[in-house]
C-alpha cells in the first residue's frame, strides 16, 4: 500500500485559494494533524502566506498542530457536562497530563481535547477516550481511569 | 474614486459637501466632524468590529456604522445623542475591562501626566508605565471624550508575554483591543501577511504562525503595524518613552534611491522618530526598516566623531574649525592635478556633491573628482544615463500586468518595490521571477526561474530573444543557467502576448564580472515602448552625482566633459579656465595604478585599510578604522539640509530636523558643502561665498537644467535631461566557467551610508544581521560538517578570507554567497575578507574548509 502524505494528497488540488479548508481537511486526514510542513506546502500552492493559514486554521476547532497521541481523551464541555463540572475535570486533565487542550503529553501516549456534546447528557459530566465513554466523573474516577490506560496497553470492557 | 461628483448631507445641525461614494464616517473626516473610532482606517478596508462609530441616521433603522455605511446626497446623521453616548460609553467599558486602563480612568491622571516623564533609570516609579506615553493613543482619546472616569466591569488582564524578541519594536498584546489594523495593514496594503487573528472567541489573538518570533515569520520590520496600531500594543523600541514629540518636518529618506518621504519627529532638539508621509506621491505611506528605524542610531551613535581631528608630530589632537581649515588648505595648495583625487559618497547632498566637483575644478585646477557610486554602477556610466533617460516610476508598478522581477529581493531592501509589486499582483497581475536563490517574492511568483548563481542575463536574454526575436534555439542558455525547457515555456506563455512589461533589476546582479548578456538584453528591452524598466542601485543620490558631475567623465547638467558649450558656460561662470585631465578614478586607485599625493575622502571610505598617499582627510560622520591625516567632522542628514534626486529623477527636500549648537555634547559638525568653500576661500579662490545650502541650489539651478530654485522644491516628477553624450562601452564577455567545488558568488551589500556600514551602528541591524558572513545551504553545511555561525576558510588560489557560516536554505546547492559592502566603516569583521573582494572574478571558483579542519 502507498502510504499517503500531505505532499502527495495536496497534489490533487488547484491552486485556487477556495481549496484552502479543504486541503487543510485532508492533511488532517492522512496525518492526523496539521504539521508546519504541510502549511509551507499549502502556502507555496495557494501562494497564501503561512501566517494566514495558520490564523484561519486556528480559527476551527477540528484543525489539531501536535501529533495525536496514542489515546485521544475527549473533554465534554457541552451545557449539561459544563454545569456539572466539566471544566474541573478539563483542568484535572491538563494538571494530570501536563499539556493544554489541543496538545499531546511528550511521551506522545495522551493528547487532550475538547468537545461540544457527546450526546449522553443524561451522564454528565462525559470524557471519551478513543472510543470509549466514560459517565459521571468525578476527579477520584478520572485517576482510577487514566491508571488504567498508562498501565495497559489494552483497555478491556470490564 | 475616479468620480469627481459632490453630495450633500447634514451632520446634525451642519450642511456639509463629500465627494460621492465614500462612506458617512471619511465624509465627517473631511469635514472635520469627530466620530470616535478604534478599527477604521482610510487606507485600509471597513472592518466593523469596534462599533464605536455608530451613528444615527434619519430614516435607518438602529444605529448603523458610520464606517461601513455609504454616504447618500441628503442624509441627515446625528453623531452625538444621548442614547449613541450610552451605548459607546457601554463599548469602551468592554474593551477597558480587557485592558490595561489605570492610566486612563485614575483619580490621579492629572496630577501625574505631567511627572510621568522623568530620568528612567531613577528607581522611582512615577506615572503607570503601561504603554509608550506619546500622545499616539486613539484609545485614549476616545476615553477622555467620552469622559470615563470609571469601570462598572471587572477587569480581566489577558496574562500574555510580552514579546520583545525582535529587533526594532516591541508587542504587548496585553494592550491589544483587537482592532485587527495591523493585521489589515500587513495583509492588504504591505501584502506580506506575517500577522493574522489567530484561535477564536476569548483566546482570539493576533500573532504570527506557531506564534514564530517576526524574523522568521517574513516580517519586513517595515513598520506599518505600528503606525495604525490605536493602543500602545504595538510600539518602537528606540523612540518609545520619548513622550509627546515637540514637532516635525517633512523630509526625504536618505538611504536608498527610492526617496521615501518621511515625517520625522523630534523632541527637545533631538530626532526622535520617522514616519511615513501618508499621502506622499513616492512611497504611498509606507517606508523601509532602514528609513522607519535606522536614523537615530546612525546619527546619534556614541562613536559618532563630532570634532575636527588632526595627526601632529604623532598625535591625535582635537583641532578648531579654523585650525583645520588651514591645516587642510596648506596641504592642497600647489598640487599638480594628478597629484590629488577626492573621493565623494553618493549619499551626500545635490549641494555638497556640486560644491565637491566645483571645488575640484576650480580650486585643484584637476578632474580627479569621483563618486563611489561607479562601484555600484555594474555596465558603466554611459549604460546607466541610457537607463535614466527613460521614465522611471514607482508608482506605475502596480498598475502592471505583467511584471519580470531579475535579481530581486525587497524584503530588507527596497521594500516598497515589493509593496507595489503585491499591489500589482492583487489587481491580478502576473510575475515572474528570475533569482539564483529562493527571494521574498518566490512565494507570490507565478513562475520562478531558479538559474545558476551569477546566470540571471543569461536567463533574461532568453527571454528578450524568444520574446521578441522569436528564437527557438535556446540550448545554450538553458545549459548555462539551469533551467529546464518547460519552465522557461511557463514563463514565456505569461509573458507572451502581453502588452506592457514591466521589468524590474535587483542592484545586486549587475556586479558580476560576466553582466555582458544582462546589460545588453535590458538595453535591448530599453528599446521597446511598452517596456518599461526599474533598474535599482545603491547609493542615494546616485543621479544626482551624475547630473551634478560628480565624475571625471561628466560635468554639472549630466554631459560629457568634451561638450564645448557646457565647457564655455561653466567657464564663464567660474571665470577660471577648466582643467582637460583625465581625472583619476576609484578603479584606479582601488587597483593602485595611481597614488595620489593627498587623497580627499568625502563620506566615502570604500577601503578596509589606509590607502596609500601621502596625506589623507576623511570628511564624513564617523572616523574610519584606519590612521587618517586630517579628519573633518560632517552633519549628517539630521543635521543639515539639503536636495536629494531619487532613482525617478525627482528633486526632494531634505531639511535637517536637528538645529543643535556647538557644545562639548553637539560637537562642532558641518554640511559638506560649508567645510569645502571654507577651504577655498582659504586658498584665495573666489565663487564659494556660500552662506546656506540654499544659495548652493540656486547656483545648481543655473547651471544643472532640471534643478528647481531654493524655495521652489515641488517634489513632483521631474525627468532631468541627460543627454547621452557619453561612448558607449562594449561589455565584454567572459569565458563560460569551469565548476569544480563550490562556487563564491559577491554581492554588493545595501547598507552603507556614506562611510559607514550601517549595520555597525543600528543594534535592530545587527540582530538581523542579513549580510554577515558566508551564506550557504543546509545541505552543503552538513556535508562540510559545520553549524550555523562556525568559522569556514574561503581560499581561492593564493587569497583567502575566513568568516563564519550562515545557513540558509534560500541559497543553491554549491554556492557561497559574500555581501561585499560599499564602505568599511565599523565593519571590522568583514575587514578579514579584503582578499577575497578583489579577487578577479565573480563569481569564482573557490575551496572550502572549516577552520581547524
Ligand atoms: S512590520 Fe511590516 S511586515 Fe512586519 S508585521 Fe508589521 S506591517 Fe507586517
Ligand atoms: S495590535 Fe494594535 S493594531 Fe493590532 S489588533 Fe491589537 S490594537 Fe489593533
Ligand atoms: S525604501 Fe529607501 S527611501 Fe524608502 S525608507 Fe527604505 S531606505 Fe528609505
Ligand atoms: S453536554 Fe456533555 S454529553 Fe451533552
Ligand atoms: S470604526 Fe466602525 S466599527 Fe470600528
Amino acid at each position: 500500500m502507498v502510504v499517503k502524505t500531505a505532499a502527495s494528497v495536496l497534489e490533487k488540488f488547484s491552486t485556487r485559494r477556495e481549496n484552502l479548508i479543504p486541503m487543510l481537511q485532508k492533511v488532517q486526514e492522512v496525518e492526523g494533524f496539521i504539521s508546519p510542513e504541510s502549511i509551507k506546502l499549502i502556502s507555496d500552492k495557494l501562494r497564501i502566506s503561512e501566517n494566514e493559514i495558520y490564523g484561519v486554521s486556528t480559527f476551527y476547532a477540528q484543525f489539531r498542530f501536535t501529533p495525536p497521541g496514542e489515546h485521544s481523551i475527549y473533554v465534554c464541555m457541552g451545557t449539561a457536562c459544563h454545569v456539572k463540572g466539566g471544566q474541573q475535570i478539563l483542568n484535572m486533565l491538563e494538571y494530570e497530563l501536563g499539556i493544554k487542550e489541543g496538545q499531546t503529553t511528550e511521551d506522545g501516549r495522551f493528547d487532550l481535547n475538547r468537545v461540544a456534546c457527546l450526546g449522553c447528557c443524561a451522564l454528565a459530566p462525559v470524557i471519551k477516550i478513543d472510543d470509549k465513554i466514560y459517565s459521571q466523573m468525578s476527579v477520584l474516577k478520572l485517576m482510577d481511569v487514566l491508571e488504567k490506560y498508562t498501565q495497559s496497553v489494552e483497555v478491556t470492557d470490564e | 474614486m475616479a468620480n469627481n461628483s459632490k453630495i450633500k448631507l447634514t451632520f446634525n445641525t451642519r450642511e456639509v459637501e463629500a465627494p460621492e461614494g465614500v462612506t458617512v464616517l471619511r465624509a465627517a473626516e473631511l469635514n472635520d466632524i469627530y466620530i470616535p473610532t478604534l478599527c477604521s482606517h482610510k487606507d485600509l478596508s471597513p472592518f466593523g468590529g469596534c462599533r464605536l462609530c455608530i451613528v444615527e441616521i434619519e430614516g435607518m433603522r438602529g444605529y448603523p456604522l458610520s464606517c461601513s455605511t455609504i454616504a447618500d446626497d441628503g442624509m441627515v446623521v446625528l453623531t452625538e445623542t444621548e442614547a449613541i453616548r450610552e451605548i459607546r460609553t457601554e463599548l469602551v467599558q468592554l474593551i477597558l475591562s480587557e485592558h490595561p486602563s489605570s492610566c486612563l480612568i485614575c483619580k490621579e491622571a492629572d496630577e501625574c501626566k505631567p511627572f510621568t516623564k522623568t530620568v528612567r533609570k531613577s528607581g522611582v516609579t512615577t506615572g503607570c508605565r503601561y504603554c509608550p506615553n506619546d500622545g499616539q493613543c486613539e484609545l485614549q482619546d476616545v476615553v477622555n471624550y467620552l469622559g470615563i472616569t470609571e469601570l462598572s466591569y471587572p477587569v480581566i488582564y489577558k496574562e500574555h508575554e510580552p514579546e520583545r524578541m525582535d529587533p526594532f519594536f516591541d508587542r504587548d498584546y496585553n494592550l491589544c483591543i483587537l482592532c485587527g489594523r495591523c493585521i489589515r495593514m500587513c495583509q492588504e496594503v504591505r501584502g506580506t501577511s506575517v500577522l493574522a487573528f489567530n484561535f477564536r472567541g476569548n483566546k482570539t489573538r493576533v500573532g504570527t504562525a506557531f506564534g514564530r518570533n517576526h524574523i522568521e515569520a517574513g516580517c519586513e520590520f517595515c513598520g506599518a503595524c505600528i503606525n495604525v496600531c490605536p493602543t500602545g500594543a504595538l510600539a518602537e523600541k528606540a523612540s518609545k518613552w520619548d513622550g509627546i514629540p515637540d514637532g516635525s518636518v517633512i523630509a526625504t529618506c536618505p538611504y536608498c534611491a527610492i526617496g521615501c518621504q518621511l515625517e520625522l519627529f523630534h523632541k527637545d532638539g533631538w530626532f526622535s522618530k520617522a514616519v511615513p508621509v501618508h499621502d506622499s506621491e513616492v512611497n504611498d505611506g509606507q517606508a523601509c526598516l532602514k528609513g522607519r528605524f535606522c536614523m537615530g542610531e546612525v546619527s546619534h551613535h556614541f562613536e559618532r566623531a563630532r570634532k575636527p581631528m588632526a595627526r601632529i608630530d604623532g598625535y591625535w589632537k582635537e583641532q578648531l574649525w579654523d585650525e583645520a581649515i588651514e591645516k587642510a588648505a596648506e596641504k592642497l595648495k600647489d598640487l599638480k592635478p594628478d597629484e590629488f583625487a577626492m573621493l565623494i559618497s553618493p549619499d551626500c547632498t545635490n549641494e555638497s556633491l556640486f560644491t565637491a566637483q566645483k571645488f575640484v575644478r576650480t580650486v585643484m585646477q584637476s578632474n580627479s573628482i569621483d563618486s563611489t557610486a561607479r562601484s555600484s554602477l555594474g555596465g558603466g556610466l554611459p549604460f546607466w544615463e541610457r537607463m535614466f533617460q527613460k521614465p522611471i516610476k514607482i508608482q506605475e508598478i502596480k498598475k502592471a500586468k505583467t511584471i519580470l522581477a531579475i535579481g530581486l529581493d525587497t524584503r530588507f531592501n527596497f521594500s516598497i518595490i515589493g509593496v507595489e509589486i503585491r499591489k500589482a499582483i492583487k489587481a491580478g497581475a502576473r510575475l515572474v521571477t528570475i533569482n539564483s536563490r529562493r527571494s521574498n517574492l518566490a512565494q507570490y511568483s507565478h513562475c520562478w526561474l531558479q538559474v545558476e548563481p551569477a546566470t540571471e542575463g543569461i536567463m533574461l536574454d532568453a527571454l528578450v530573444k524568444s520574446l521578441f526575436n522569436n528564437a527557438t534555439d535556446l540550448k545554450k542558455e538553458l545549459k548555462l543557467s539551469g533551467v529546464k525547457k518547460e519552465k522557461l515555456a511557463d514563463a514565456l506563455e505569461l509573458l507572451k502576448g502581453q502588452d506592457d512589461l514591466m521589468v524590474i533589476v535587483g542592484p545586486r546582479i549587475f556586479s558580476y564580472t560576466d553582466n555582458a548578456d544582462l546589460i545588453s538584453s535590458i538595453t535591448e528591452l530599453s528599446k521597446k515602448d511598452n517596456v518599461s524598466i526599474i533598474p535599482l542601485y545603491y547609493g542615494t543620490n546616485t543621479r544626482g552625482a551624475i547630473d551634478l558631475g560628480a565624475f571625471p567623465e561628466i560635468l554639472p547638467g549630466a554631459v560629457f566633459k568634451g561638450d564645448e558649450k557646457t565647457t564655455k558656460k561653466l567657464e564663464s561662470a567660474w571665470k577660471v579656465k577648466f582643467p582637460k585631465d583625465d581625472g583619476i578614478t576609484i578603479d584606479k586607485i582601488q587597483a593602485g595604478e595611481c597614488r595620489p599625493k593627498v587623497l580627499y575622502l568625502v563620506g566615502a571610505v570604500p577601503f578596509a585599510q589606509r590607502p596609500d598617499c601621502d596625506y589623507l582627510i576623511v570628511q564624513d560622520i564617523y572616523e574610519p578604522d584606519f590612521d587618517v591625516d586630517l579628519y573633518l567632522p560632517a552633519t549628517s542628514f539630521l543635521e543639515s539640509s539639503g536636495t536629494l534626486v531619487n532613482m525617478e529623477g525627482r528633486v526632494q527636500d531634505a531639511p535637517g530636523v536637528e538645529k543643535l549648537p556647538d557644545s562639548v555634547m553637539y560637537g562642532r559638525a558641518r554640511p559638506d558643502w560649508w567645510i569645502l568653500s571654507q577651504i577655498a576661500k582659504q586658498l584665495d579662490v573666489a565663487g564659494f561665498d556660500y552662506e546656506s545650502s540654499d544659495n548652493v541650489l540656486d547656483e545648481i539651478s543655473d547651471l544643472a537644467d532640471g534643478f528647481p530654485k531654493s524655495g521652489r522644491i515641488h517634489r513632483k516628477m521631474d525627468t532631468l535631461r541627460v543627454e547621452t553624450v557619453l561612448p558607449e562601452t562594449v561589455p565584454v564577455s567572459a569565458k563560460p566557467r569551469k565548476k569544480s567545488g563550490f562556487l563564491l558568488v559577491m554581492q554588493p551589500g545595501g547598507y552603507s551610508y556614506r562611510g559607514v556600514d550601517i549595520t555597525s551602528k543600528v543594534e535592530g541591524l545587527q540582530i538581523l544581521n542579513p549580510e554577515e558572513g558566508f551564506h550557504l545551504n543546509s545541505e552543503d553545511a552538513k556535508e562540510l560538517g559545520i553549524t550555523e555561525g562556525e568559522k569556514l576558510i574561503v581560499t581561492a588560489g593564493d587569497k583567502s578570507g575566513t568568516a563564519c557560516a550562515r545557513i540558509e536554505d534560500e541559497i543553491p546547492k554549491g554556492a557561497i554567497y559574500l555581501f561585499k559592502p560599499l564602505a568599511f566603516g565599523g565593519l571590522k569583521d568583514r575587514c578579514d575578507l579584503e582578499q577575497l573582494f578583489r579577487l578577479e572574478t565573480n563569481p569564482c571558483p573557490v575551496e572550502v574548509k572549516k577552520v581547524g579542519v
